[in-house]
């Protein structure tokens, strides 16, 4: 016997729901990468890193709840076809490793006085970690039989 | 004429490379979102100034200029996966109202530039001196958000249009809905546990996938 979740009780739930995810993340991963691209000299080179990263903390925040929340509803439509999909749980992997590098390491790089070298490094790691949630989210609706863990 | 057009564009070897190799439609598909994250935020970064709800202690001309050529650049990036993802399917997009939706709105995005970039974009010293941010500016940084978060979600919807009837070729889920409907298969899925595990993913990730 099925719970019914509402939200499968309208087709336009899900699509809206996804557009709210795409603006969630677009601040979010999109006002990190503003800052990791500063700390490689690119854009915004009249700011320090610490400003940049100052200025969008409360960008980064926001659009980080949007897209947390948009994603849990997201993923509360179908639990099981998600935990047992490969690129969900490799997404999982790296929207975690993600955040916390974010929180940690990378706000240690960003404060002044941080060694260039070690910025640059960093923001090199956030920048993949960052688009590996983006293309492990995409894959989420392209995976092939073989490569979910169902069929492992 | 156009439909022609797109049937010959789809035909050439790279787009029908793109359409027939299981790998290159994702990537392309997940390169135009991870450009759209890292590029297209630089967009609303400058409407967030413009409208004084962020970077308040950066003069607004620091913001327009330093990120007038990433945006630039960005967008060829996006537009060039955008491109590519087109050409793939070219027929069936151009008959996908949701990308007649985007196509619209990219002409009031062209709009608006014509309209705002002479009065506020190419004129951001006189901003900077400027004791408070002027209505137009904030109109112009207003606008400019709902229209490109509008091509986010007509971007989004694509991917849940069925392709109209007639086409010669049948890539989309097998759905026999007709062009205008939202194409349901996600929601019949659910109550079918255990079965047609891939039809559910397909659906949901996007529609038009293969």
């Amino acid at each position: 016997m099925l719970i019914e979740n509402p939200l499968n009780s309208s087709i336009y739930a899900f699509p809206v729901l996804e557009c709210f995810h795409i603006v969630g993340f677009t601040l979010s991963v999109g006002t990190i990468a503003l800052v990791d691209l500063r700390l490689l000299g690119i854009g915004m080179n009249h700011q320090t890193p610490a400003e940049l990263a100052d200025d969008m903390r409360f960008w980064t925040m926001g659009g980080l709840t949007l897209m947390l929340v948009s994603g849990l509803l997201l993923f509360s439509s179908d639990p099981d076809m998600y935990y047992l999909n490969m690129a969900f749980v490799l997404k999982m992997v790296f929207l975690v490793t993600g955040i916390i590098f974010n929180y940690t390491l990378r706000q240690k790089a960003v404060l002044p006085g941080a060694s260039p070298g070690l910025g640059k490094l960093a923001a090199c790691i956030s920048l993949f970690l960052w688009s590996g949630v983006l293309f492990g989210g995409i894959y989420i609706g392209f995976i092939m039989e073989g490569l979910s863990f169902s069929n492992l | 004429m156009i439909i022609s057009l797109a049937g010959w564009l789809e035909n050439l070897g790279l787009f029908a490379f793109i359409r027939s190799n299981g790998y290159a439609y994702p990537i392309l598909l997940a390169l135009h979102l991870t450009f759209i994250s890292f590029f297209g935020v630089m967009i609303l970064v400058t409407d967030i100034r413009l409208l004084g709800w962020g970077l308040r202690s950066q003069p607004v001309s620091d913001i327009i200029d330093q990120l007038r050529w990433p945006k630039r650049i960005g967008f060829l990036f996006v537009a060039t996966m955008g491109f590519l993802l087109f050409g793939a399917k070219a027929e069936e997009y151009l008959h996908n109202r949701f990308f007649q939706l985007k196509l619209l709105l990219f002409t009031a995005i062209a709009i608006h530039a014509l309209v705002f970039r002479p009065r506020v974009y190419n004129n951001a010293n006189e901003l900077d001196g400027a004791k408070s941010i002027p209505g137009q500016a904030k109109l112009a940084g207003a606008v400019s958000i709902f229209l490109w978060v509008s091509v986010a979600c007509a971007g989004r919807g694509i991917g849940y249009l069925a392709a109209p009837f007639g086409l010669h070729y049948d890539r989309t889920v097998g759905v026999s809905a007709p062009a205008a409907d939202i194409v349901a298969v996600h929601n019949t899925a659910v109550h079918n546990i255990g079965g047609e595990r891939q039809e559910a993913q397909v659906a949901r990730g996007n529609g038009h996938a293969h």
